[in-house]
């Protein structure tokens, strides 16, 4: 597994926005096959660093690599999940219709969707449980289903490698360990899970491994190593409300 | 009356058919182009960007008389001038897009009123502002066809990337998706439509073909596809009886076309079994607050 084809790899990687920088010489790997959490505090560069991967990002310096590869030539190894409030719920389209856009990056335009590709949305729809609301629009579902529409539509894409921006935001406590118990299968099956995450709780509870970002590099390892007083403190010290991030990040701790 | 005077009759004059034809070909084209408008909330950017046509217009009008092709470069170079001009502001500066937009257009507009009203010409700026079917030509009707089968076809032909980019743009791009050129595209092809709808809809009405149509269709679909069928069905219905009622009761053709529109808008608004305000005031708001 610790081929040179299934490392995630940061080296040296910094991000500026302007004068502001985002990410400052981050260097560490990750084995695929793991999960992953991306934490840190606002600002701290999370979605920044999904961006690296996706290799829409240009780089002020380092490289990222998946394998060997560029991101840019490891794109169908790549799916990308949205956070909740990016999207339009409201928007004229079926659960079904949604999972479908999985497909729609390997089509050509003149291509129509294939059997094989409606096979592989209806195993999507399956995995996660939501062949029964396949047809309803996607208002009209709750938190967990809703985050479940947009994990099948990673699944038909076919990758391996799943990046997803806040995946818990918003969801109630049903919701997330719904999502947890996903999580957990998925890297049980050998899937490749980087997720920005703000809750340090849940972070112990569903992620194996951990990156915590200050803009530069405090930790970055199994999530038990990586969560450590001192790190959090190191990590959250300099945020922009020093004291309440500290406190949050302590409280968090107190019940995991 | 006989059916046949209020039907058929009417279409016995060159005028009026070609002012049907042109009406209904730019139902298909803004229909579908409506649809991305209302899905993108770029509503009110679609009406200041057909305001801002004016003075395009007005300068090539000026310089080069009645010809339709100058009319349309006319309007089409000062619609991409408002455009890329307030995206550019809106990336140099601190003034958001929004507010870069409607500064740019008024701005625009003012100068295209100056410009008409000043003008050694005998033509009408009600004419330009509000529409007159009586004034659609042989080439507008070449221009309607022209933009019309080519929005249809590029929406045929792009129709995944388009409900890409309207639903979830960061997912276009994370795909390799061309998420700019689509959106440029679609600027463009609105100015296209805008300019060919001049004629029949008037610049200030033109965006009503486009989006009453749009909007109606949303609140009765559950499915892009459908919603597209239905925007462009709802455009050429109103599109025709608006025609007849502009002959019939001697109203500017734009103004009767957006009536007939507003009317089903009003009706699906009313109406709308899941997505309407009668359920609405009966079963409480559709969605839950700060959703």
């Amino acid at each position: 597994m610790d081929s040179d084809e299934n490392i995630l790899r940061f080296r040296g990687v910094t991000v500026r926005y302007g004068r502001l920088t985002a990410l400052r010489d981050i260097s560490f790997e990750t084995p695929c096959g793991s999960s992953t959490a991306v934490l840190g505090g606002n600002g701290a560069g999370k979605s920044t660093l999904l961006r690296a991967v996706l290799g829409w990002q240009a780089l002020a310096g380092g490289e990222v690599r998946i394998g060997d590869a560029h991101p840019q030539h490891a794109r169908p190894r790549l799916a990308y999940v949205p956070q909740r409030h990016a999207v339009d719920w409201d928007f004229p389209i079926t659960v079904r219709g949604v999972v479908e856009q999985g497909r729609y990056p390997s089509l050509g335009v003149f291509q129509r969707i294939s059997p094989a590709d409606r096979e592989l949305v209806d195993r999507a729809l399956e995995e996660l449980g939501i062949s029964e609301l396949a047809e309803r629009q996607i208002r009209r579902l709750s938190g967990g289903q809703q985050q479940r529409v947009f994990l099948a539509r990673a699944l038909a894409q076919g990758g391996d490698i799943f990046l997803l921006d806040e995946p818990f935001a918003g969801l109630d406590l049903f919701g997330s360990e719904e999502l947890t118990h996903i999580l957990r299968n998925w890297e049980s099956q050998g899937r490749t899970v980087l997720a920005a995450v703000h809750d340090l709780a849940i972070a112990r509870s569903c992620f194996t491994r951990g990156v915590l970002l200050d803009t530069s590099l405090v930790a970055a390892g199994p999530i038990a190593d990586v969560l450590t007083p001192a790190n959090i403190d190191r990590a959250y010290r300099h945020g922009h409300c020093v004291h309440g991030a500290t406190r949050s990040a302590a409280g968090e701790e107190a019940h995991p | 009356m006989s059916l046949h005077d209020l039907l058929l009759a009417p279409f016995s004059y060159e005028f009026m058919r070609r002012g049907l034809l042109s009406a209904v070909l730019l139902g298909v084209s803004g229909g579908l182009l409506g649809c991305v408008l209302v899905l993108r909330r770029l509503a009110l950017m679609g009406d200041a960007l057909s305001h801002s046509l004016l003075p395009g217009v007005a300068v090539a009008w000026l310089l080069f008389g009645t010809s339709t092709s100058a009319l349309f470069f006319g309007g089409l170079f000062a619609g991409l001038l408002t455009a890329l001009g307030s995206a550019l502001l809106s990336r140099l500066t601190r003034v958001k897009e929004d507010a870069a937009f409607g500064s740019l257009f008024i701005v625009f507009f003012g100068l295209g009123v100056a410009l008409i009203s000043k003008l050694p010409t005998r033509i009408n700026l009600a004419d330009f502002l509000f529409g007159n079917v009586l004034g659609v030509g042989a080439s507008d009707l070449r221009l309607a066809g022209a933009v019309s089968a080519g929005t249809a076809a590029l929406f045929a032909i792009f129709y995944r990337s388009i409900l890409l980019e309207t639903f979830d743009p960061v997912f276009h791009r994370a795909t390799g998706g061309r998420g700019g050129l689509v959106h440029l595209g679609f600027l463009t092809l609105t100015v296209l439509n805008l300019v060919a709808a001049m004629q029949t809809m008037g610049i200030v009405l033109a965006l009503g073909l486009f989006l009453l149509p749009a909007v109606s269709a949303y609140l009765w679909c559950d499915r892009f596809f459908s919603m597209l069928l239905l925007s462009v069905g709802l455009a050429i219905c109103g599109s025709v009886v608006g025609i007849l009622v502009s002959f019939h009761a001697g109203l500017a053709s734009g103004a009767s076309i957006v009536l007939c529109l507003g009317a089903a808008f009003l009706v699906s608004v009313l109406f709308s079994p899941r997505y309407g305000a009668l359920r609405g005031l009966r079963l409480g708001p559709t969605r839950p607050p700060g959703a």
